[in-house]
């Protein structure tokens, strides 16, 4: 067996340990941490049988363990089972809610990148000047604000001063799409979008922008690029040929990370402009006790996180011939 | 400590018996005296006053320290502790592990029947999980409790419902806080025309049939932070789920504004004996999907609701022993025993349901979304339910009712939370906040031209239950002279912004049929909460503990 192939069913197989660990780090944390599902009927006046019948409908009633084989079992037939809260089957739940996330972060995350990497680029080509400290000093203030802060002042100038841009949901009312595609390829979306992937592609701006105009300061100390002034090439060449293609890794990888991570959606931007997304669904279903909904959100958050790094580092000896597979 | 275990301990240490018996006794005598000198003057324990975190709501946070700080100058040791409201919940109705704690009921509209109220009192419900977790037990009040629940005649009822008031409020079992008004906003530019409903505010079943279009839009659009769990009727436990699905599905009887029994599906309700009600069905009716509404259509939902023991629901069937067709447009309800809330609570809270359509589901609450019927026979027919962003209604113009609604339909948006809701309303997305507007909101919008801002008196009520299984709380004069030293004037006045009304009864005074106006109030005052203890023998070390 080659040794890519080998180091790739290494990798492939610690990812499916770490899911499975995670998994069964959930279906306890949740079981101990969180209070019991049917707690909050109480105020709606349900008596104890009432609601002893209600926990044993969800499979409560039966010993812990068993709950857990099932749980496990379950998973690997690919069925994340039935939301308590909702009453419908948990997998319909997720995608649905992971495709509203993933169309607002993608976009947002790509003009982030789009813009951050060729703009820490330039920054350090002028670096020490004025430009370059006043660049820093943006791309560093959106990573600092706070989200609902950016947000909000988004809203309240652009929505309401203006009234040029809608502030909640993805779409105007009322509409008629019902598939996914149609409620996304139409210009009131997008409309819907330019608010929200604004705000988060401004507090994603400030990684790419640093990570690359640094690695570009240590770059330019190679040999090559001394060779490269040597031949007399241009600046300009020099710097988008020559020495950013070397600084891009870290920003790969940073960027790999990032649409990672971002499956489990910006909670607080998801709720500043009520968009219908995961983060928002997480956060209700942890508020609700909804076990298998909660569970099957943050499993699909770790595998999303697990499957980039593995492709981070598949990526990295196809980009880098310095790494290799051991 | 008892000889025998004195005898073994020293016998394990190695003394001889006999001297062991000597000093057994010795340790007998002086542990005596220690005890008799406890007796004269001991420390009350200290308390742990449970409230929800700031969070979660900052009025209950609050509510807790203004409470704290008096008991803590009447010589009580206090611990505020916040809690995750969830917790919060379990801990007291579950596990009932609590010294006292404050939560609240909130006002639904069956709940103006003083029934519900008054058994959060009844000792029956003082096991675990019942509604009356501070243990209240009062032969006399249950007594009554059954009394009243079997008067069929209101007078009667009335009677008894205000002795019981009169019965518990001196042994204050709890201190009802206040009554918080739900202050709500709409466009006055879009919709005119709502009645504000007390426990409703303007999101009441009729809102919507009262809104009356002065703008270019004629569907009325409501928007909210909360959404149904789900829209099966026999599976939804939340109140927003059935807010919104009341519109679409008809019931037998609908409540007034003014809380009063209105005939609507049916166009008579009578008593024939003490366990025989019948209900004659108004005629032409149809569902939405054409198929006619009758008597049948009636026997079979309620039936089918005990069938499938829809526990949501079970406090409104439990009376009933079965629903029997007596021809095409008359039902006779059979119930196990007289209730006084049957004809006016449970007939206007179950839906009528197609059995054409329901007849053919075994077990209904398993049907996922998509599976779900949504036929009714209400003023309005569903449309759609987007989770996290939407739902619609449109009107049923064959309904019986259609010519006094003016909207063609009803939108109701799903937000994230009030603050989404409230741009909503500013920028005209929404006509109509169907939940209270925070604190903060409410001056802005009385500010905005556009908008009317209502106060709507609630019923339901924000509680400080004492556990009374615990000492000092199973002593009666502590409970009443805590409950003199809570200054509750306060909490309306700075927490409330003056919109409430301080606790008196667990049926409020909105609820004026039920409420007793002439209980005893137990006004703050300091010094009668300091006479009240005294009288009952306490007294204070020189550190201002209160002692015992």
């Amino acid at each position: 067996m080659s040794s890519r192939s080998s180091y790739l069913i290494r990798r492939v197989l610690h990812g499916f340990m770490a899911l499975f660990i995670i998994a069964t780090l959930l279906f306890f944390l949740f079981r101990l941490g969180l209070p019991d599902p049917t707690a909050a009927l109480i105020t709606e006046g349900l008596n104890p049988e009432e609601r002893e019948r209600i926990r044993a409908s969800f499979g409560l009633d039966r010993p812990i363990w068993e709950q857990y084989l099932i749980y496990l079992a379950n998973i690997l037939q690919g069925d994340f089972g039935y939301s308590f809260h909702y009453r419908a089957p948990v997998a319909d739940i997720i995608w649905e809610r992971l495709g509203n996330t993933m169309v607002l972060m993608l976009p947002a995350i790509v003009l982030a990148y789009a813009v951050g990497a060729p703009l820490g680029a330039w920054l350090s080509w002028r670096r020490g000047s004025k430009v370059d400290t006043s660049g820093i000093f943006v791309g560093l203030m959106f990573r600092s604000a706070p989200m609902f802060w950016t947000g909000m002042i988004a809203i309240l100038v652009f929505g309401i001063g203006l009234g040029w841009l809608p502030t909640s949901g993805m779409r105007t009312l009322p509409y008629e799409a019902s598939g996914f595609f149609d409620k996304i390829f139409t210009l009131d979306f997008l409309h819907h979008l330019i608010l929200p992937a604004l705000v988060v592609a401004l507090y994603y701006l400030g990684s790419p922008l640093l990570i690359m105009r640094n690695t570009m300061l240590e770059v330019y100390g190679e040999d090559f690029i001394e060779m490269a002034r040597a031949k007399g090439l241009p600046e300009r060449r020099i710097l988008y040929a020559h020495a950013a293609r070397n600084a891009l890794l870290p920003v790969v990888t940073q960027l790999a990370v990032t649409i990672g991570l971002a499956a489990g959606g910006q909670v607080v931007v998801e709720v500043v402009f009520s968009w219908p997304g995961l983060g928002r669904e997480i956060l209700n279903s942890v508020r609700t006790s909804d076990f298998p909904l909660a569970q099957a959100s943050f499993l699909v958050m770790a595998a999303f996180v697990v499957t980039l790094n593995l492709l981070v580092d598949i990526l990295y000896t196809m980009l880098d011939p310095r790494v290799s597979f051991k | 400590m008892s000889t025998a275990i004195t005898e073994r301990l020293i016998g394990a240490l190695g003394v001889p018996q006999i001297s062991g018996r000597v000093l057994a006794v010795a340790l007998g005598v002086s542990v005596f005296a220690t005890q008799a000198q406890a007796q004269e003057q001991e420390l009350l324990p200290s308390i742990t006053l449970t409230t929800t975190t700031e969070s979660y709501d900052p009025i209950r946070y609050e509510a807790a320290f203004i409470v704290a700080e008096r008991w803590r100058e009447l010589g009580l040791d206090v611990t505020v502790a916040p809690t995750e409201f969830s917790t919060a919940l379990e801990r007291f109705y579950d596990q009932q592990d609590f010294d006292a704690t404050i939560l609240g009921w909130s006002g639904r509209t069956d709940r103006l029947d003083p029934q519900f109220f008054l058994s959060t009192l009844d000792s029956r419900q003082s096991s675990p999980g019942g509604n009356n977790p501070g243990g209240y037990n009062n032969p006399e009040f249950d007594a009554l409790f059954d009394q009243q629940s079997q008067a069929f005649d209101p007078e009667e009822r009335q009677q008894l419902v205000m002795e019981m008031q009169e019965l518990y409020k001196p042994d204050a079992p709890l201190i009802v806080l206040f009554f918080r008004d739900e202050v709500v906003a709409y466009n006055h530019d879009a919709f005119e025309g709502f009645e504000p409903m007390a426990g409703e505010g303007l999101y009441s079943e009729w809102g919507p049939m009262e809104a009356v279009p002065v703008g270019e839009r004629s569907t009325l659009r409501i928007g909210g932070p909360q959404e149904p769990d789900n829209l099966n009727p026999l599976a939804s436990t939340s109140v927003w789920g059935w807010k919104w699905m009341r519109l679409y599905y008809d019931r037998l009887v609908r409540l007034s504004a003014d809380v009063e029994p209105l005939p609507w599906a049916a166009e008579k309700v009578e008593q024939v004996d003490d366990t025989t009600i019948e209900v004659t069905l108004r005629e032409g009716m149809t569902f939405h999907d054409g198929e006619p509404v009758t008597a049948s259509d009636v026997a079979f939902t309620w039936n089918y609701y005990l069938e499938q023991d829809y526990s949501y629901f079970n406090s409104y069937l439990a009376a009933l022993e079965r629903a029997e067709v007596v021809d095409e447009l008359t039902i006779h309800f059979h119930l196990k025993e007289p209730s006084a809330s049957f004809a006016s609570i449970s007939l206007s809270q179950i839906p009528i349901l197609p059995e054409h359509i329901w007849s053919e589901i075994d077990d209904a609450s398993t049907l996922s979304p998509s599976e779900t019927p949504t036929v009714g026979s209400g003023p309005f027919q569903f449309e759609r339910f987007d989770r996290g962003e939407f739902m619609a209604i449109s009107k049923f113009d064959e309904h019986f009712y259609a010519d006094n609604i003016a909207v063609d339909g009803v939108e109701f948006i799903i937000y994230a939370d009030m603050e989404g809701v409230y741009t909503g309303l500013q920028t005209g997305e929404i006509d109509v906040t169907a939940w209270r507007m925070e604190p903060g909101q409410i001056s802005l919008a009385e500010s905005q031209d556009h908008l009317t801002v209502v106060n709507v008196p609630d019923f339901g009520y924000f509680h400080l239950t004492f556990n009374l299984r615990r000492p000092p709380f199973d002593d009666r004069a502590v409970r009443r002279a805590l409950t003199m030293a809570s200054d509750r004037e306060r909490m309306v006045n700075v927490l409330l912004d003056g919109r409430g009304e301080v606790g008196s009864s667990v049926i409020a005074p909105v609820n004026t049929f039920w409420h007793d106006a002439f209980i005893e109030r137990f006004e703050f005052d300091m010094d009668a909460a300091r006479a009240e203890l005294e009288e009952a023998g306490y007294s204070w070390d020189e550190d201002g503990r209160l002692m015992r």
